[in-house]
């Protein structure tokens, strides 16, 4: 078994505006494992999704605080972590998809997250912060958009 | 992400581009339900847009929703591969008129 890397351990203000610049990072990291860019984007746009659902509901608007970005590899395997400390505990329902048959704006996030990565869950949390969400993804698995 | 707006002769043209995400998302909102509440039909270039998350796509439907309520057209122009990389994942791309060129959506009208 092949020995597990540590690629990107990032550790940011859960702000909008801060977004920008994780997506650049975590695109530097998926330009060395990901073969193709449409692969690239739809990591890129999981893991943008999953800190937007803890800035909007983890910490709302009453909280501020932190995320941790980790990524990690191993063979084609990849897992993303995001670690906040918020007060709010995520609970594993409010991952699920919505029926998109009801055409409405919003809730689309947990959908795109739930179709490109292979697993999706909250761990258990270690050192008393608020939520652990950990995605896998296999790199030679597509998503129905590739 | 950078939005502007060009009068065109029976609509407006919204030329949207860069990263569409939640940070910019309510100004792309505010603009496009700005135009349609002033009654005209809107059609958005989105060949320059680098990325658009769920939020962007949200206020895309809302306007779409809107427009369709006024009876206004509401149409998506050039869509990038990443947009419709987004659409498609969501099931929108049957949803919104999808258009390769304004004269088309013109003659729509």
């Amino acid at each position: 078994m092949s020995k597990t890397r540590k690629l990107l351990a990032l550790q940011f203000p859960a702000r909008s505006e801060n977004m920008g610049n994780v997506r650049q990072k975590l695109r530097e990291v998926m330009a060395s494992c990901s073969k193709s860019e449409t692969m690239t984007n739809c990591i890129v746009l999981a893991v943008g999704e999953a800190c937007m659902n803890i800035i909007q509901h983890a910490y709302g608007k009453e909280e501020q605080g932190d995320i941790i970005l980790e990524v990690e590899k191993q063979g084609d395997n990849m897992t993303f972590r995001l670690t906040d400390f918020a007060h709010h505990k995520t609970r594993a329902e409010q991952l699920q998809s919505r029926p998109l048959d009801e055409i409405r704006p919003g809730g689309l996030g947990c959908h795109i997250i739930n179709e490109i990565m292979d697993e999706v869950q909250l761990v258990e949390c270690k050192n008393g912060c608020g939520n652990v969400l950990q995605m896998k993804k296999c790199l030679h698995r597509q998503t129905e958009s590739n | 992400m950078e939005c502007s707006i060009k009068p065109e002769a029976g609509y407006d043209l919204l030329q949207l581009s860069g990263e569409v995400d939640m940070h910019f998302s309510p100004e792309l909102r505010e603009t496009i339900l700005e135009r349609i509440k002033a009654g005209n039909p809107l059609l958005i270039d989105m060949g320059n847009v680098s990325y658009i998350d769920s939020s962007g796509i949200a206020s895309l439907v809302e306007g779409y929703q809107t427009a369709k309520t006024a009876n206004l057209a509401f149409g998506l122009l050039n869509i990038s591969g990443a947009a419709m990389q987004v659409l498609t994942l969501t099931r929108l791309d049957k949803i919104f008129s999808l258009y390769t060129s304004a004269e088309q959506f013109r003659q729509e009208l």
